[in-house]
């Protein structure tokens, strides 16, 4: 689905294309998220890493991207990167090498001491937030630093938004989704998490006071538009006011 | 082989044999020998491996442990008894283990006194010692558990989840090594589930690892296939059951039980006639016995009984008392405290009664309602009259007409001996996960032998090779690559040499600290919206579906979703509850007994048919004459005048309002039309059991929702289910029939699957079989995770685990248990290959208003049997609308 003339958003994916950056754009992957579990006696079999990276090959087939941004959260763990997240990282690095794409990251709130591999896997790193032609990258869980002129579009993730739908009997069922809005008189897109087990905050269900982000407490959630993802398809859901309206008929 | 013993031995063979001062101290305190001793003493005296069957008061534990306890007192005598654990006890009831402990120290005592009294001190020459008991259990004192090792006692009483424990204690499994009898009570609370294929295992891996196969005695109430049990309880080897000898004691004790109605005319009596009635004659009953016991079949109908009870006649609290299991256990043992003393007139429970604790003389028993098994039924009356010579006595009370004629046929078929026959799960693969690592703990093992070794367990005689190897993938952590094993892993495969063993030290605190098989469960907070409006049971949400409509705290609300331990809802649009809250409370109907009350249906009918010919049909009145041919088929049962004018009433209305009355050959279609909100029911009336209906239920709502592309919700009972639509169905019997017909053709098992999937039921069942798989441990590390984050995980599980494998072995014993042992799939296959060959018809017909047969089937969501206001109003809405067309039809 076309957001804009050079936002190409990947159908039926949590991945969007920047043609004018060449770029192929992803938000919190949490790598290493199985073996963080499996530490606390939950034994998930190990499927995020790979769905990643089939995710990551089509679109890379499909747009000819030769960088992949991840904005935020590439790994799960806050305090160190343990073993798996390593391997996971290395996979990833070794993954895009193949198919000819570099990787940068955009640092998040569970990315420290990433910048070790920076050389050895040849990695770019933003540790704050990253600009390029109008649009500004940052993960969300701050408010970005300073906001550069001639900016038109920024970019976060963090808060891994999808909306809960209904059908006729109340079944209920929960859509990853991108949010567009505009906050500091540009537009803003918050991007879905790709990690496979990070399913979502339903916007249209949970409380604003809850949500993570201090972005998303600072602008008028109502009028966001949900663009939803699944079932191989992208789409528009309207706007979250309005699916919060279609969720309380339910509730 | 299983073989069954009809033949006691004479006294003195039984005690011929015995030790003399233990058959002096027999003969002492013990006027004869019960039933099962005429069996038991010298079989066990032999070496037999035996399963007796018998009532509670028949001296069933004394049978069991008096030639023991006679064996041990030879070796004490002749200097031979060592500080070695010669018999196992295992019973599942903690509060048994004690009573048993208590009950075995006075007898050893007073035999060791006899002893005492004859020899003097030359016993201290001849080194003859006492006869050891002891406890372990998880309330076990660790001082306790450190003497035990120490001076191990001769007879150990334990768990079967503590015995899963010792097979892993390296210093104390040695001292089982001359072990010789292992004693298995209340086999009937254990063949029937996964504690008891998780102890069956466990006593295999026991015989291995002493190098020998102890004599096994299995006790236990009133169960069938007596075959079943006894194969469960001494094992299989190379392929066929080890012998077993079967003692069925348990008809010993004479019912004499009716089924009655507390009023002539059960539909149009006013409720508060009913409940005088009711009350008036339990009351009679409490005044003619010393003590009464009082079954309901939920809890809040305990509570209240008892509190009716004490309102309308002045009994105080140390007259009548409630025994239920929400009770403290301290207040229940008060209760039974009471009871052993004979100081209460009466007690109310709703099954903790039912089997185990001893609680003194019952004269009277009362069962309110059906208890919906016969087998529950005998062992309920037989609480009463507590020697096994005594008649129990006791009478059943209906609550509907569906209850009455449930419970004729239910004393019918206890009269004829015809039980209920439970089931043994088999190849449970997450109790086998489990025994696995503990096998693997406590050595290296070819996996061939240890295959050969786990199929000695009856419940997996037949447990196939490639599910037997998923498992040992799954364990050893090859799901994931080979770097994460170290985590995953809880035990190392190596292929090359067929060999299995643990992996790491902390694989054994994991086994210790995460084994058993009760799920842990927690109340479910409800939510409308953001506002709390009140809790309900874990299980009880398992049993929501969409769209379901339940009472809470006195208001109806509809099942939306939920999430860890909360539960959504939203106030219901409907007036009709579609589940009562005692849902997951009230045990489910049995098959064998749904089709015998199927037989009496057919035969019912055709005397009515009969007497009809030739003659104008009969009027309804309030006051019937029962036609003779009729009055002679209905005395056959064990009911009383009410009760019989009643079901004539019932099923003459059926016939004359419906002209059909369903059976077990004749599954009856009702297109009908409900009378307060105009919603259009499509009631089957199917009498297979409830298990079978709940899985046929949802069978025939998948296809008929494909056939008419909408939503569709069902209310599912005992006689039958309806299925209903908030938009139009428009059934015709064209749409029926096919469906009818495709029902033969559609591979049920995976259109059920689908179904499941997303199902709260499903969700909550894979949750504790990944906990007892140790997928996902409760505790680890020093932490334990809550049942709201087991949850959580598990569903983040279910997915990856489907992604990677559908056939994943925890995701297969999660259907495997929701099919076979929640409900019952293979029943269901046979009721469909019977449609198919015809054997069972199907019909349809159109209702202006639901027939009598449905009323009980669609208000079933309403309220409690005992408590009945809302649904009595509707019931007598719906009865005289059916009345009155029978008259406009004349």
């Amino acid at each position: 689905m076309r957001l804009d003339d050079d936002i190409e958003l990947i159908d039926g994916l949590p991945v969007a294309y920047i043609r004018s950056l060449k770029a192929i754009v992803i938000s919190d992957p949490h790598l290493g998220y199985e073996a963080a579990q499996a530490g606390r006696g939950i034994f998930l079999p190990k499927v995020n890493l790979k769905s990643i990276t089939e995710a990551l090959s089509k679109a890379l087939a499909a747009t000819g991207a030769k960088t992949v941004i991840v904005n935020g959260d590439i790994k799960n763990d806050f305090s160190t990167v343990a073993a798996d997240e390593f391997n996971e990282l290395y996979d990833l690095a070794a993954f895009l090498k193949v198919k000819g794409a570099s990787l940068a990251i955009v640092k998040g709130n569970h990315d420290n001491f990433v910048d070790r591999y920076r050389e050895s896997m040849g990695l770019k790193i933003y540790a704050e937030q990253m600009a390029a032609g109008g649009y500004l990258l940052f993960h969300g869980d701050a408010l970005p630093d300073a906001v550069p002129k001639g900016t038109h579009t920024l970019i976060m993730g963090h808060e891994h938004p999808a909306i809960a739908v209904y059908n006729s009997v109340g079944k209920k069922e929960k859509l990853r989704c991108f949010l567009t809005g505009s906050y500091l008189g540009a537009r803003i897109i918050v991007f879905p998490a790709i990690g496979y087990f990070s399913t979502g905050t339903e916007m249209n269900v949970v409380p604003e006071d809850e949500l993570l982000s201090p972005v998303l407490k600072r602008l008028d959630m109502g009028s966001m538009k949900a663009i939803a993802i699944g079932y191989g398809a992208t789409m528009e859901f309207g706007t979250i006011a309005e699916l919060r309206r279609a969720a309380s008929l339910h509730m | 082989m299983i073989e069954h013993l009809d033949k006691p031995f004479k006294d003195e063979d039984s005690l011929g044999t015995m030790n003399p001062y233990v058959r002096e101290w027999f003969t002492r305190n013990f006027k004869e020998l019960t039933p099962p001793q005429k069996f038991s003493f010298k079989l066990i005296r032999d070496r037999k491996s035996l399963l007796i069957a018998a009532p509670t008061g028949s001296g069933k534990t004394m049978s069991a442990f008096t030639s023991i306890i006679s064996h041990l007192f030879d070796y004490s005598l002749a200097g031979k008894l060592e500080d070695k654990i010669y018999c196992l006890y295992i019973s599942p009831l903690r509060a048994l283990n004690n009573d048993i402990y208590n009950n075995l120290t006075r007898p050893l005592e007073e035999i060791y006194k006899v002893i005492k009294d004859e020899k003097g001190v030359a016993m201290i020459k001849e080194g003859v010692r006492k006869v050891t008991i002891a406890v372990r259990t998880g309330d076990t004192p660790q001082q306790e558990r450190r003497k035990q090792l120490l001076t191990p006692p001769n007879i150990l009483v334990t768990t079967p989840e503590s015995l899963a424990i010792m097979l892993n204690s390296e210093k104390l499994i040695e001292k089982f090594n001359s072990l010789e009898y292992v004693i298995v009570d209340e086999i009937h609370e254990l063949a029937n589930n996964k504690r008891g294929v998780h102890l069956a295992l466990s006593l295999e891996r026991l015989a291995d690892l002493i190098g020998h196969n102890p004599v096994r005695i299995g006790l236990g109430a009133t169960l069938h296939p007596l075959d079943e049990a006894a194969k469960f309880l001494v094992g299989y080897d190379k392929g066929a059951p080890r012998d077993c000898i079967v003692v069925d004691a348990s008809w010993s004790k004479e019912l004499d039980v009716t089924a009655m109605s507390p009023v002539k005319d059960i539909i149009s009596a006013p409720e508060a006639q009913l409940e005088n009635a009711l009350y008036r004659e339990i009351n009679s009953i409490i005044k003619k016995s010393k003590t009464a016991l009082i079954f309901t079949n939920t809890r809040s109908g305990t509570e209240r009984v008892v509190f009716n009870l004490k309102k309308r006649f002045k009994y105080g609290e140390g007259d009548v008392a409630a025994h239920h299991g929400s009770l403290s256990r301290q207040s229940r043992l008060d209760v039974e405290d009471m009871l052993k003393k004979g100081a209460l007139r009466c007690v109310v429970s709703s099954t903790s009664l039912e089997l185990g604790v001893d609680i003194g003389t019952i004269d009277n028993v009362i069962q309110l309602g059906s208890p919906k098994s016969v087998t529950r039924a005998v062992q309920r009356i037989g609480r009463a009259g507590h020697s096994y010579k005594a008649v129990a006595k006791g009478e059943m009370i209906a609550m509907n007409r569906d209850d009455l004629v449930e419970v004729s046929v239910m004393l019918d078929a206890a009269r004829k001996r015809h039980l209920d026959a439970f089931t043994v799960p088999k190849n449970p693969l997450d109790v086998l996960s489990q025994h696995i690592v503990g096998m693997a703990i406590s050595r290296k093992w070819n996996v061939d032998e240890a295959y050969n070794t786990v199929r000695h367990a009856y419940p997996y005689a037949d447990l196939d090779k490639s599910d037997f190897m998923s498992l040992i993938n799954y364990l050893a952590g090859n799901y994931v690559g080979l770097e994460s094993r170290r985590v995953y892993g809880k035990i190392w495969y190596d292929d090359k040499t067929n060999t299995i063993g643990r992996r790491g030290k902390l694989v054994k605190v994991i086994y210790m600290l995460n084994l058993g098989t009760i799920p842990d469960e927690v109340a479910v907070n409800v939510f409308n919206g953001t506002k709390w409006v009140g809790n309900i049971e874990e299980e009880f949400l398992a049993r929501l579906k969409q769209g379901d409509v339940f009472a809470l705290g006195g208001r109806l609300y509809e099942f939306q979703y939920a999430k860890g331990t909360k539960c959504y809802v939203r106030e219901a649009t409907s007036k009709s509850p579609t589940i009562p809250p005692w849902f997951s409370e009230q045990l489910p109907l049995s098959y064998e007994l749904a089709n015998e009350i199927g037989e009496f249906r057919a035969g019912l009918a055709k005397r009515i048919l009969e007497s009809m010919k030739g003659r104008r049909a009969p009027l309804i009145r309030k006051s019937m004459k029962v036609p003779k041919k009729v009055d002679d088929y209905l005395s056959g049962l064990p009911i009383d005048a009410n009760a019989k004018e009643s079901m004539y009433g019932y099923f003459l209305e059926q016939i004359l309002f419906a002209k059909e009355v369903p059976s077990n050959t004749s599954i009856l279609v009702e297109r009908t039309k409900d009378i307060e909100e105009g919603i259009e029911y499509l009631v089957f009336h199917s009498l297979f059991g409830r298990r079978v209906n709940d899985a046929l239920s949802r069978v025939i709502a998948i296809l008929l929702a494909e056939e008419l592309d909408i939503d569709l919700s069902i209310m599912v009972n005992d006689n039958g289910f309806a299925i209903y639509s908030k938009e139009s169905m428009g059934i015709t019997k064209k749409i029926v029939e096919d469906v009818v017909a495709e029902l033969g053709t559609t591979d049920i098992r995976s259109l059920l699957r689908r179904n499941i999937r997303n199902t709260e039921m499903m969700r909550r069942k894979f949750r504790h079989v990944a906990a007892r798989s140790f997928m996902i441990l409760k505790n680890y590390k020093g932490y334990k995770i809550n049942v709201g984050r087991q949850q959580v995980n598990s569903q983040l599980l279910l997915k990856a685990v489907e992604s990677i494998d559908p056939n994943f072995p925890i995701l297969k014993e999660t259907y495997r248990e929701i099919f076979d042992d929640m409900m019952d799939l293979p029943r269901l296959e046979e009721v469909v290959s019977g449609i198919k060959a015809g054997r069972i018809k199907v019909k349809f017909i159109t209702t202006k208003y639901p027939s009598p047969f449905s009323h009980n089937i669609i208000t079933f969501g309403h309220a409690d049997v005992i408590m009945m206001k809302g649904k009595r109003e509707y019931l007598k809405k719906l009865h005289s609308l059916v009345l009155k067309q029978i008259a406009q039809s004349r």
